[in-house]
C-alpha cells in the first residue's frame, strides 16, 4: 500500500501524539508514585510493614504469602488479616475475643479450622490469644493455616 | 431573488439560503450538544467544527468552534468557564479551520469522499487525535498561567482527561466524519465538492 505525502504527515502526526499521550499518562503515574512515596515518609512511625502467610493445607495445600503489608501500628493481627483476606470471624463475649470462622470463604468444618502461628526463633508458635488481641510488632511475621488443630 | 441569498461574508464563498440555514441547523446543534450534560472531556463540538470548516470554509468552521465555546463558557454544565474561555475559542477554532484546510490539500477527488477508504479514515481519526491533543495542551496553558502552576504539571495531571478526549474524538470522526460529510452533502443537493469553489 503507498500512501501519500499528506497521508505520511498525518499519520507522523497521529504518531507524535500518541508519544505525548503515553508521556503524559507515564508521568501522572510518576507524580503519583512520588506523591505516595511523600505521603509514605510522612506517615513513617504511624505505620509498619509485616508479612502474612495464608496456608490453606488442610484445603488444597496452597501457600499464599502477603509480604510487606503495610499496617497502622498497633495494629492487630485480624484488622491486617482483613487487608489482605475476606474474612468472617465471631466476637465471642466470654472470651472477649473474636475467633475467625472463614477466610477467603473457607470455612471451619468440623475437623479443620483457622489457627494462627507467629514466627520466633525457634520456628512457628502457636497464636496465644485471639487475633484481634494480638498486636503485630513491625516487619514480625504470622501465618494463618487450615489445619486440624493438635489438641 | 431568485432564492439565492447572496452573503458575501468577506473571505467567505457566496452562500444560498440552503447553505445558511444548513449552517444555522449546525450551529445550534453544536451549541446544543456541547451544552448537554455529558461525561467529561466526550464532547462533538470538535467533529462539528471541523466538519463545518470543510463544508463551508476554514473561516466558517473556525467561527462555529469559538462562538460554541463562547456559549458553552457561559452556559456549560459544568459552571461558568472564566478565563479558560478564550483559550477554550482558540482551540475550537483552530479544529474548525484546520476542517476547511484538511479539503483544501485533500483537493478535488469527489471519490474519496463519497466512499472514503481506510486510509482517509484513518487520517481524519489521526487529525483528530492530534488537534485534541493541541485543543487540551491550549486550554490547560490557559488553566496553568493564571494558576502559576507549571504548564508540564498541568498537562501531567489532566492526562487521563486527554486519553478520553482523543480516544473519543478519534473515535467519533472515524466512524461519522465521512458519513455526516455525504449526509450534508446530500442535503444540500450538491456535488460533495461543489459547495466550496476553493476547494478544486
Amino acid at each position: 500500500m503507498e500512501f501519500s505525502k499528506r497521508s505520511l504527515v498525518i499519520f507522523g502526526l497521529g504518531w507524535l501524539t500518541s508519544i505525548a499521550l503515553v508521556g503524559l499518562i507515564a508521568g501522572y503515574y510518576y507524580i503519583e508514585y512520588q506523591n505516595l512515596l511523600a505521603k509514605l515518609e510522612e506517615y513513617k512511625g504511624q505505620v509498619m510493614r509485616v508479612n502474612i502467610c495464608i496456608n490453606y493445607e488442610g484445603w488444597n495445600g496452597t501457600i499464599v504469602w502477603h509480604n510487606g503489608t503495610l499496617v497502622l501500628a498497633g495494629c492487630d493481627l485480624l484488622s491486617a488479616t482483613k487487608r489482605v483476606a475476606v474474612v468472617n470471624y465471631t466476637y465471642w463475649q466470654s472470651m472477649q475475643a473474636s475467633f475467625v470462622d472463614a477466610i477467603n470463604n473457607i470455612w471451619n468444618n468440623g475437623t479443620h479450622y483457622w489457627m494462627w502461628y507467629r514466627w520466633t526463633n525457634n520456628g512457628w508458635d502457636y497464636g496465644p490469644v485471639g487475633a484481634d488481641r494480638y498486636i503485630l510488632s513491625p516487619n514480625e511475621t504470622v501465618m494463618w493455616r487450615y489445619e486440624k488443630p493438635q489438641y | 431573488m431568485t432564492g439565492k441569498l447572496a452573503l458575501k461574508t468577506g473571505g467567505f464563498n457566496e452562500m444560498n439560503c440552503k447553505h445558511t440555514a444548513l449552517l444555522a441547523v449546525m450551529t445550534a446543534l453544536c451549541v446544543g450538544i456541547q451544552l448537554t450534560p455529558r461525561p467529561p472531556n466526550v464532547e462533538t463540538t470538535s467533529l462539528i467544527s471541523f466538519l463545518v470548516g470543510f463544508l463551508f470554509g476554514a473561516g466558517f468552521g473556525a467561527l462555529v468552534g469559538a462562538l460554541t465555546m463562547f456559549i458553552n463558557g457561559f452556559f456549560s454544565s459544568w459552571g461558568f468557564a472564566g478565563i479558560i474561555m478564550p483559550f477554550q475559542m482558540a482551540g475550537m477554532a483552530l479544529i474548525g479551520f484546520t476542517g476547511g484546510f484538511y479539503r483544501k490539500i485533500l483537493g478535488g477527488n469527489p471519490n474519496n469522499v463519497a466512499s472514503p477508504t481506510k486510509v482517509l479514515r484513518l487520517e481524519v481519526s489521526f487529525l483528530a487525535a492530534f488537534l485534541t491533543l493541541i485543543y487540551d495542551v491550549i486550554t490547560n496553558v490557559g488553566w496553568a498561567l493564571p494558576s502559576g502552576v507549571p504548564i508540564i504539571v498541568a498537562l501531567i495531571q489532566g492526562a487521563w482527561f486527554t486519553a478520553i478526549h482523543i480516544a473519543s474524538n478519534v473515535a467519533f470522526f472515524g466512524s461519522a466524519f465521512f458519513i455526516l460529510v455525504r449526509i450534508v452533502s446530500k442535503l444540500l443537493g450538491e456535488g460533495l465538492w461543489s459547495s466550496q469553489k476553493e476547494a478544486s
